[in-house]
């Protein structure tokens, strides 16, 4: 198979006869430079912050952080030049202030910087994090190199599937001292010496994939009417059997991991892409009430799930560190303490709320950003949503067409849960918050992810097969 | 499918729609009162990372600065330092990791910089690069009037006992001072386990070394209550002047069949002396007849000009209110009335009430409001507040205030008065105090040691200080009180020339 791009006919910008759409890569270019500046004056902004100096890693870091991100660019051009423009610099920006933040809260109480000290982040994290972005980018680039058609994925669905199920199983076989994230009950990780993946991260796109695949073939049974309820259409009962089989598996997910994040966000995710595949509005009434129910009765029949709720309802009833809901307390305080424009980087004093870096870093960017800082960046995230649901939208492929309209809406999901949870707009359950919290597994399925809805919208936007030739009738199609 | 994407893409933007107004409402409408929530780690260690504003005590003795926030070695924080320690403890209060006391507390919008009229001084502070730095707080109180003061309790030996000072003119605190007190530079530590067993400690003495005796504790006026008594009694016209005669004899019978008798059981004069002499001699059977006459609610109204029975007094820490009670019935009771009237019923008196029972008839009969804050300035020596004198109330017309004065004065002047040896020319020269001793019994049955009272202003002819003191069980008010007061404006008026 040759690669398209390698025939000069079909680089963007060059035109036949016809006028070309144009693969708009020296926008993206022009757009990453801009990110990557926002990234490194808000490293420096650190540094100032702390003890008005220039942080020290940032000709390191700030080069390491440009030139992955300029491979990235240089493989777009390479693999997908008709991809949206604009979801590399975005995930960039993310990826990009995520890495300052985690600096900022490892030079908290360290290095002679005043804050306290967070125990719970080695002194290292901040180079860590550059490598998880390496490999983040590295996984980005792997989908589009080895995946130059999504469809090809579809070959796969039941591999992928059976892969899915057995990366969430996996923690919960395993023995706790294994699988426990520490201090949160939550089993979710594998960890060997002093490394641990958390495999959830990765389920969640192979699951996608399978839900996709799965869904094509059956939509049309899917689609098909069974009674007529109050205006309403429901499904036939024995159509029923996929929808239950997912919730099923996400309140396993619930019991056995202690992981409701993630078990809402696959469960969204499915009845999202089952609503996508088979615009039945009965299916995501049933989901939706399906949640409720098991979320109900979870919460009563366990104690762990139990407790979110209450903490959620009353979290000022318990503003001790012993107290389950002292994290969004603190976490709450924080974004007060930030206010309209924010402390200022460096300025706040983020440390007070555990584990900051992880779930509720987005309070510390609410903290020392203000409300302006947090918007903006909910709008970011908001912005990838929007650039994946128009490639979606656009993409002719029925199969690339619901994988990018559930990936997008898992971003929008996974953002609403974390960044809602610990806002206490909804019960807090753990989640990571794309391409912000501290960690790789996260990072580096949110990088691929990315990939795969760059590699949609470049399908979506690759213009027809050009003739090459006007003679006639007789047309030479160059082969796609 | 693509119907089902759009409407998906609605229920995605719903989703971000909520999590914007919600962080509004969080960042925005909630931030203050998040804040404000007792134990917010943020809000209460922020006061400790940058310099709060020093409190300075301006008034005579020169400028002393009694709190300021000093660095920590090897950190970033800074500690409240108090170098006029016990001395000036009720004044400062104190600022601990817990919260704060006295005017620690009442201005601490100013010393922590977080007040609104600070905004523009902070911000021009953030973009100029400079630290966050409190404005400075300046009070009235004079460093040699309270040294004194303190130290003529401290000497008192082992009383609770309080004085406060006033200017007159003005009604500017000049001293306050009681005993016992504590050292706020204890409670100032940032290491909670060390000020937790030192406010235990505190908390715990019998004596109370917390309490700011001079403002929040009252204590029964015995014979100083007689310069209310006397003010009404001129104000009235019920006695047209200091020389007129009045009734009294030894004992005074009471309507209900009980005896008033006089200090020792004492003749007074003749028995029918000048108004001025039983003033002096601190006679109980003609005040008590007096009181008698003009009434209790009479007796409620002039002490409430004085500035008795008010709740809502400030300086700006509450004052607990000086009472004078109305014995029951209607008319209220006439014997009760008649102890009332020589401070002897349920009537309680501050010390700072005490002053400003002088401070009263020292200002021509008009009491000024008292108050500490002489004024606030920001980290770049602009004022942005001060006080202006205010009037309290006018307690007695000019006329009644020189007629007071008068008799006043023969308290420490005339060789019969209960002050003379104490408060008059063998102790204090040529200088002239005007002042009202008073001897309150005290406890079941008067068991208890007597409280020592004296009100006063000096000089007569020229007022520049009223003084009030009180000590418990410290026995009579001329042997007890009067000499700290004497110590007070001694001090003051010293460094005054």
């Amino acid at each position: 198979m040759t690669a398209i791009s390698s025939q000069p006919a079909a680089r963007p910008g060059t035109g036949g006869a016809v006028a070309m759409p144009r693969g708009r890569r020296r926008t993206e270019l022009l757009m990453l430079i801009f990110a990557v500046g926002v990234v490194l004056f808000a490293y420096a902004n650190v540094g100032f912050g702390l003890n008005g100096k220039l942080p020290s890693g940032l000709l390191e870091y700030g080069l390491a952080f440009a030139a992955i991100i300029l491979v990235a660019h240089l493989f777009v051009r390479r693999f997908a030049p008709w991809a949206d423009p604009l979801l590399l610099p975005l995930a960039a920006l993310m990826n990009g202030l995520g890495i300052v933040m985690i600096y900022r809260l490892q030079q908290s109480g360290r290095n002679g910087n005043p804050g306290n000290q967070i125990s719970t982040l080695s002194s290292s994290a901040t180079a860590m994090q550059v490598l998880y972005s390496a490999a983040g980018v590295a996984a980005f680039i792997a989908v589009l190199v080895f995946i130059r058609e999504v469809r090809v994925l579809q070959r796969y669905t039941y591999t992928l599937g059976a892969i899915g199920l057995i990366l969430l199983a996996i923690p919960a076989l395993l023995p706790a001292s294994m699988s426990e994230v520490a201090n949160t009950g939550a089993k979710i990780q594998i960890a060997v010496g002093g490394f641990s993946i958390q495999p959830e991260q990765f389920a969640e796109l192979a699951l996608a994939v399978f839900f996709a695949g799965y869904l094509v073939t059956k939509r049309d049974v899917l689609s098909l009417a069974g009674r007529r309820l109050a205006g309403i259409d429901l499904p036939r009962a024995r159509d029923l059997g996929p929808v239950l089989i997912a919730w099923g598996v996400s309140l396993l997910l619930l019991v056995f991991e202690s992981d409701i994040g993630t078990s809402a966000l696959f469960f969204g995710l499915f009845v999202a892409m089952l609503y996508i595949a088979t615009q039945r509005t009965s299916w995501l009434l049933i989901g939706v009430l399906l949640f409720v129910f098991g979320a109900y009765v979870a919460s009563k029949l366990f104690s762990h799930v139990g407790a979110r709720f209450t903490s959620w309802l009353h979290p000022w009833a318990g503003n001790n560190p012993t107290h389950l809901a002292y994290q969004t307390v603190q976490g709450l305080e924080g974004l007060g303490f930030g206010g309209l424009l924010g402390t200022g980087l460096g300025h706040g004093q983020p440390f007070w709320t555990p584990l900051v870096q992880s779930d509720f870093i987005m309070t510390a960017f609410g903290e020392e950003l203000g409300l302006t800082g947090l918007m903006a960046m909910l709008l970011i995230f908001g912005l990838i949503v929007e650039r994946g649901l128009r490639a979606a939208i656009a993409v002719r492929d029925p199969f690339a067409k619901l994988l990018a309209g559930g990936l997008s809406f898992a971003i929008a999901l996974q953002v609403f849960i974390i960044v809602g949870g610990v806002t206490n707009l909804i019960p807090l359950t753990g989640i990571t918050t794309p391409f912000l919290s501290q960690g790789g597994s996260s990072l580096i399925a949110t990088w691929a992810l990315i990939a795969l809805l760059m590699r949609v919208s470049d399908t979506a936007r690759r213009p027809a097969p050009q003739p090459i030739q006007d003679e006639g009738m007789t047309q030479v199609v160059r082969a796609g | 499918m693509n119907r089902a994407l759009y409407r998906l893409s609605l229920g995605c933007l719903a989703m971000f729609v909520l999590l914007l107004i919600n962080v509004n409402y969080v960042q925005a409408f909630e931030a203050n009162s998040l804040a404000n929530r007792p134990g917010n780690a943020r809000t209460f260690s922020q006061q400790f990372q940058y310099q709060r504003g020093s409190i300075i005590a301006t008034g005579v003795g020169g400028n002393k600065t009694i709190a300021e926030s000093v660095p920590i070695k090897g950190t970033n924080m800074y500690q409240r330092f108090y170098p006029g320690g016990a001395t000036y403890a009720p004044v400062t209060g104190f600022d601990s990791i817990y919260g704060a006391t006295a005017i620690e507390k009442a201005y601490d919008k100013y010393l922590a910089g977080t007040a609104p009229s600070l905004t523009v001084h902070n911000l021009i502070s953030l973009l100029t690069g400079k630290p966050k730095q409190g404005a400075t707080v300046y009070l009235t109180i004079s460093p040699k009037a309270q040294q004194a003061a303190y130290q003529a309790l401290l000497a008192d030996g082992g009383h609770q006992a309080a004085a406060v000072a006033l200017d007159p003119s003005t009604g500017a605190i000049l001293a306050m001072a009681s005993y016992p007190s504590f050292n706020p530079n204890r409670l100032a530590t940032l290491n909670g386990a060390d000020l937790v067993k030192a406010d235990n400690e505190l908390l715990k003495d019998p004596n109370q070394p917390l309490l700011n005796r001079a403002i929040n504790e009252t204590y029964p006026p015995g014979s100083s209550f007689k310069v209310v008594t006397g003010s009404a009694a001129f104000s009235t016209g019920k006695v047209a002047n200091p020389q007129t005669t009045v009734p009294a004899p030894q004992p005074l019978i009471l309507p209900n069949g009980h005896a008033l008798n006089n200090d020792g059981g004492e003749t007074c004069g003749d028995g029918h002396p000048q108004i001025i002499e039983a003033f002096w001699l601190s006679c109980n059977t003609a005040f008590g007849q007096i009181g008698m006459n003009l009434g209790a609610r009479t007796l409620q109204d002039y002490a409430t000009r004085f500035g008795w029975n008010n709740p809502n007094l400030t300086i700006p820490m509450p004052v607990s209110p000086s009472i004078t009670p109305l014995p029951p019935g209607e008319p209220p009771d006439k014997s009760l009335t008649a102890y009332m009237a020589i401070g002897q019923y349920s009537d309680g008196a501050t010390p700072l009430q005490e002053a400003m029972d002088a401070a009263a008839i020292a200002n021509h009969g008009t009491l000024m409001r008292p108050y500490l804050l002489d004024q606030v300035q920001a980290p770049d020596l602009s004022v942005i507040s001060s006080t202006t004198p205010s009037v309290l109330s006018q307690a007695v017309s000019p006329q009644v205030a020189g007629d007071m004065t008068q008799m006043m004065i023969e308290v420490t002047q005339n060789p019969g008065g209960t002050a003379y040896q104490t408060a008059g020319p063998p102790t204090v020269g040529s200088l002239v105090i005007a002042g009202k001793t008073g001897t309150a019994e005290n406890g079941v049955d008067n068991s208890g040691l007597d409280d020592a009272v004296f009100t006063c202003f000096a000089p007569a002819s020229n007022p520049k200080i009223a003084v009030g003191v009180i000590v418990k069980g410290g026995g009579f008010g001329a042997d007890a009180a009067a000499p700290i007061a004497v110590k007070i404006i001694e001090a003051y008026l010293g460094g005054h020339q």
